[in-house]
């Protein structure tokens, strides 16, 4: 399929019963990231339109995964993310976060590092590239760090890889099969 | 400096994932498609609504006019490449882009020119309106791409 990256498309997922909350101020970015949720079989169970609603349903009810923009008035999608690594809500403080953006200011980019996300999508996004991350974070093995007033995945992927480098490591491996492939079917003989 | 690991625990998600059902991901994939190409119509009408939020826009007369003005024209160009979004607008997201850079590159040394944002809401106008395969929309976005590496190269 055009736009798959780093996942097989016969591989089975199932994200059906996985308790997630998208949180953007903008109502049609929201739309956006629940239908493609829902595609995956995810149902947004809290879609929030800002960072005050997302923390008055965390302090509550436990999520499987948060969806959230950078981008918002008054407390950004790096702020909540902080905010909720540091809570001590659990199991929330340790679920899977994606983070979503259009455009990260320079004087954000540290925070974007720093804030405790497993990981930041830069929009627009295809359904493949946040499907990707989603399963990533998903088998995301890392240990969870308290370094200074970082609290978060380890940002050292030192067993658990990338998505990008999963990517040029597939397509390295397709075009070393195809290769063989061809070799033994005589190709270009 | 003192580091603490906390072991990782198995996410409920990641028991989720691999249990029984589900769909392939190639199945899942078609879906979001299916899903997204029903918003398609909207997308259009949304990024015209932010063209429209920017080419609103007075330059300010005040400095702390200007702070505000700019955060808006910010999160304005932000709506534009949240509503084009997987909708096939690439270059209308490019363009954005650029003026992001421009509005987050601005320093006291380095202040916005306002000249840009009437030429910036025409240009996106002029993307929606034109076919996707013309060959203006590749002019547009040359143009604005070499104006915003001028900008950028201005020291700051």
């Amino acid at each position: 399929m055009s736009g798959l990256e780093g996942l097989r498309e016969s591989a089975v997922i199932n994200l059906t019963g996985a308790v997630t909350m998208v949180v953007d101020d903008s109502p049609f970015g929201l739309d956006i990231t629940a239908s493609a949720l829902l595609g995956f079989g995810i149902k947004t169970r809290y879609a929030c339109h800002s960072a005050a609603e997302a923390m008055e349903i965390l302090k509550d009810h436990p999520i499987d995964l948060l969806v959230v923009d950078t981008e918002m008035p008054d407390m950004d999608g790096y702020e909540l993310v902080r905010w909720l690594r540091r809570s001590g809500l659990d199991p929330n403080a340790f679920a899977p976060v994606i983070m979503t953006a259009a455009h990260v200011r320079r004087s954000r980019v540290t925070e974007a590092r720093d804030c405790g996300a497993n990981f930041v999508i830069t929009k627009p996004f295809s359904a493949a590239s946040l499907l990707e991350r989603i399963v990533f974070v998903a088998r995301d093995s890392r240990p969870f760090l308290e370094v200074g007033d970082y609290f978060g995945p380890d940002r050292r992927f030192r067993e658990g890889r990338a998505p990008g480098d999963e990517r040029r490591a597939d397509v390295l491996r397709k075009l070393r099969h195809e290769a063989e492939k061809n070799a033994a079917a005589g190709v270009g003989e | 400096m003192t580091v603490i690991t906390h072991a990782r625990r198995k996410s409920r998600l990641s028991k989720i994932i691999d249990d029984a059902g589900g769909v392939s991901v190639g199945v899942a994939l078609s879906r979001a498609k299916a899903n997204l190409d029903s918003l398609a119509p909207r997308s259009l009408a949304e990024v015209a609504a932010r063209i429209a939020e920017l080419s609103a826009l007075q330059p300010p007369e005040t400095p702390e006019q200007e702070v505000a003005t700019l955060g808006l024209a910010y999160r304005a160009a932000n709506g534009v490449i949240d509503s084009a979004g997987p909708f096939d607008m690439a270059d209308v997201c490019a363009v954005a882009l650029g003026l992001c850079d421009l509005i987050d590159a601005v320093t006291p040394q380095r202040p916005f020119d306002w000249r840009v944002l009437p030429v910036y809401a025409q240009s996106l106008q002029l993307l929606l309106a034109l076919p996707q395969d013309a060959e203006a929309r590749r002019k547009v976005r040359d143009s604005l791409d070499k104006m915003v590496d001028r900008k950028l190269a201005q020291p700051g």
